[in-house]
């Protein structure tokens, strides 16, 4: 090509790059490093779900019409997630946060030696909580649905089960929230107003994966 | 500014809306198939119409939000798709608009100057953001008019404009078909493809 012959021509190109860069940056809109990742679906199921979870805890009585529909609408939602990670966006699927103990460990571990990377799906030990979350749900909800049934009803441990994954779940919501706090400091990325958002702002120069 | 350069906005109203019906019809289907599962375990026989009716209604919601579901990914996709060509653009504008800088030798402070200028910033405000008097700003400006041959902040602003909006198919072909022409400031970078740092972060 007769233009690239030019002598300076492979300085020009390495240096309009960070040129380029702050160029965009310094347009004020949003950016290249404001990336889409929850789609409204994944973002109504999230705080439904967490509703569900603070009502029929918090706030319905136990044992009553209420309580129940409630819970079947928690598994509901649980159930159109899981669909959803079958045939959702990219970030939504299972693929993007596979249950790996191992990747939550070497995560855990790089954490520990001051690893500043952003995940845009959720981060190992985040998706490890996520399926911990939704098989706790399932699981209340069957040992309730269990009790309103003929065969089951007031046989102890099915009623004791479901207490006692009721307070694991609080206990995992608890950690659940702690771990989007310390995330959120860890990689400056805050979390909680990308699920209201559905987009996380990249810090400048941060590592993406 | 940051408005106009959204035009997924309606959309995502759009994707949000979907996202809601899809979250209704399934809780709306999930309760049909529980009370089908219900009046069968009660009945045992499937042969009655009531029975009958209510599964189909159930099928029918089923596939109707698995439906909408696909619909909402491909208009995600649509979105996601738009935003990447949106930045790629970006890209590709900062990339061209510095070509021409260093075809026409600007100095960094110039540089600068040009950027402010095509943003729409005055030179009173430049002088503010660059902490110069306001009459080295206009000796730059003066410097940046005749390096580029054009003759006013107008024309200047306006050079970009017509470059950016002569070509209406790929930018490739765009630099071709002006290098036939013999454009004199056209700069040998818009030949190649400009490397992008936005298209990488993206996928």
């Amino acid at each position: 090509m007769a233009f690239t012959s030019k002598p300076n021509s492979g300085r020009t190109g390495a240096r309009s790059i960070p040129r380029a860069r702050k160029l965009i940056s310094a347009s004020g809109t949003t950016s290249a490093r404001d990336i889409q990742v929850w789609d409204p679906l994944v973002r109504l199921i999230h705080w439904s779900l967490a509703l569900t979870i603070l009502l029929n805890g918090a706030v319905v009585e136990e044992e009553s019409q209420v309580h129940e529909w409630i819970g079947y609408i928690a598994l509901g939602l649980v159930a159109i997630r899981l669909v959803w990670a079958l045939i959702g966006p990219k970030h939504a699927r299972f693929a993007a946060f596979p249950p790996s103990p191992g990747r939550a460990v070497r995560h855990l571990r790089d954490l520990l030696a001051g690893d500043r990377r952003v995940h845009l799906s959720h981060n190992p030990l985040g998706a490890l909580m996520v399926y911990n979350l939704w098989i706790s749900v399932i699981l209340i909800g069957i040992t309730g649905y269990m009790m309103t049934t003929i065969t089951f009803f007031g046989i102890d441990w099915v009623e004791e089960a479901h207490e006692v994954v009721f307070g694991w779940l609080l206990f995992s919501v608890a950690l659940h929230v702690a771990g989007v706090a310390v995330d959120s400091w860890r990689s400056g990325v805050n979390l909680v107003r990308s699920m209201v958002s559905g987009r996380k702002t990249i810090p400048q120069g941060r590592e993406v994966e | 500014m940051s408005q106009s350069l959204r035009p997924t906005r309606t959309r995502e109203r759009r994707a949000t809306v979907l996202a809601g019906l899809i979250l209704l019809q399934a809780l709306c289907a999930l309760f049909f198939i529980g009370d089908v599962i219900e009046d069968f375990r009660i009945d045992g026989q499937f042969d009655n119409p009531h029975l009958i009716l209510e599964s189909v209604a159930a099928a029918t919601l089923i596939a109707g939000v698995i439906f909408l579901m696909v619909e909402l990914r491909s208009l995600l996709l649509r979105m996601s798709e738009m935003q990447l060509g949106l930045d790629i653009a970006r890209g590709h504008v900062a990339e061209i608009i510095d070509a021409f800088f260093a075809e026409w030798g600007l100095t960094d402070a110039e540089r600068d100057v040009a950027i402010m200028m095509l943003k729409g910033v005055d030179n009173d405000t430049i002088a503010r953001i660059r902490k110069t008097a306001s009459g080295t700003v206009r000796a730059q400006a003066t410097r940046i008019y005749s390096k580029s041959a054009t003759d006013g902040r107008a024309q200047f602003i306006s050079f970009f404009m017509e470059e950016l909006m002569s070509g209406d198919i790929a930018p490739e072909e765009t630099a071709e078909e002006k290098s036939d022409q013999g454009s004199a400031a056209l700069p040998e970078k818009k030949t190649q493809a400009p490397k992008q740092s936005s298209t990488k972060e993206l996928t």
